[in-house]
C-alpha cells in the first residue's frame, strides 16, 4: 500500500512538472509563461515531501524537504511579482497603470500601450 | 532501479523545452525559463536524494532554493534598471 501511494505521488509530481513546462513552452509572452511556474513550485515539492514522509517517516530528510517546499512557495510569489514588475518597468518606465489604460482580457481585445511618463 | 530514480530520469526531460527557450527566446523569456529551471532542478535534487539514499544531498536542494530566490530577484532588478 505504501509503495502504491509513493508511486502515485511521484507520478503526479513528475506529471505536474512536465505539463507545466509544456504549458510554458506553448504560451506567447512572458506574463503568460510566468503562471506556469506556480504548480511545480507549490504542488510538486509538497507531493515529494509527502512521499518522503510515507517512505522514511519523520526523519531529517523529511524536515529538510518541508523547509525546501516552504522556501519554494515563498520564493515563487516574490520572484514572480518582482519579474512581472521588472518587465512592466522595462516596457513602460513605470509599473503603475497609465490613465485610461485597459487590460486586455480576451484574445480579440486590442492591447492599449500606455504612453511612457517623462 | 527504484521509483525515485525513474521519476528523476523522466523529470530531467522537463529541462529540454526550458533550454530551448533559454537559447531562442528574448531576454524576458529567458529570465522566466531561468526561474522555472531553478524550481525544477530543486525538485530534481529532492528526488535524486531519495533515489541514491544520501540524506545530506537534501541540503543541496535547500541551498539551490535559497540561491535561486536571490538570483531571481537580482536578475529582475537588473532587467528593470538596465535593460529598458
Amino acid at each position: 500500500m505504501k509503495a502504491i501511494a509513493i508511486d502515485v505521488l511521484l507520478g503526479v509530481s513528475v506529471l505536474i512538472m512536465l505539463l507545466s513546462v509544456l504549458g510554458m513552452w506553448r504560451m506567447r509572452d512572458p506574463y503568460q509563461r510566468m503562471h506556469y511556474i506556480s504548480p511545480p513550485a507549490a504542488l510538486t515539492p509538497l507531493l515529494i515531501s509527502i512521499a518522503i514522509l510515507i517512505q522514511n517517516g519523520l526523519k531529517p530528510e523529511f524536515f529538510k524537504a518541508v523547509i525546501t517546499t516552504l522556501i519554494l512557495i515563498g520564493m515563487n510569489t516574490v520572484v514572480t511579482h518582482a519579474a512581472a514588475r521588472a518587465f512592466r518597468i522595462a516596457e513602460t518606465k513605470n509599473w503603475h497603470p497609465a490613465p485610461g489604460e485597459e487590460v486586455p482580457i480576451h484574445s480579440s481585445d486590442e492591447l492599449v500601450k500606455p504612453e511612457a511618463e517623462s | 532501479m527504484n521509483v525515485w530514480e525513474v521519476a528523476s530520469e523522466v523529470a530531467i526531460f522537463a529541462l529540454v523545452p526550458l533550454t530551448w527557450i533559454a537559447i531562442h527566446g528574448e531576454v524576458r523569456q529567458r529570465l522566466v525559463a531561468f526561474f522555472m529551471a531553478g524550481v525544477l532542478i530543486t525538485n530534481l535534487l529532492m528526488l535524486l536524494t531519495m533515489a541514491f539514499n544520501r540524506t545530506p544531498m537534501m541540503d543541496l536542494a535547500l541551498t539551490l532554493a535559497l540561491m535561486s530566490f536571490g538570483g531571481g530577484v537580482v536578475f529582475a532588478r537588473f532587467l528593470a534598471r538596465y535593460l529598458q
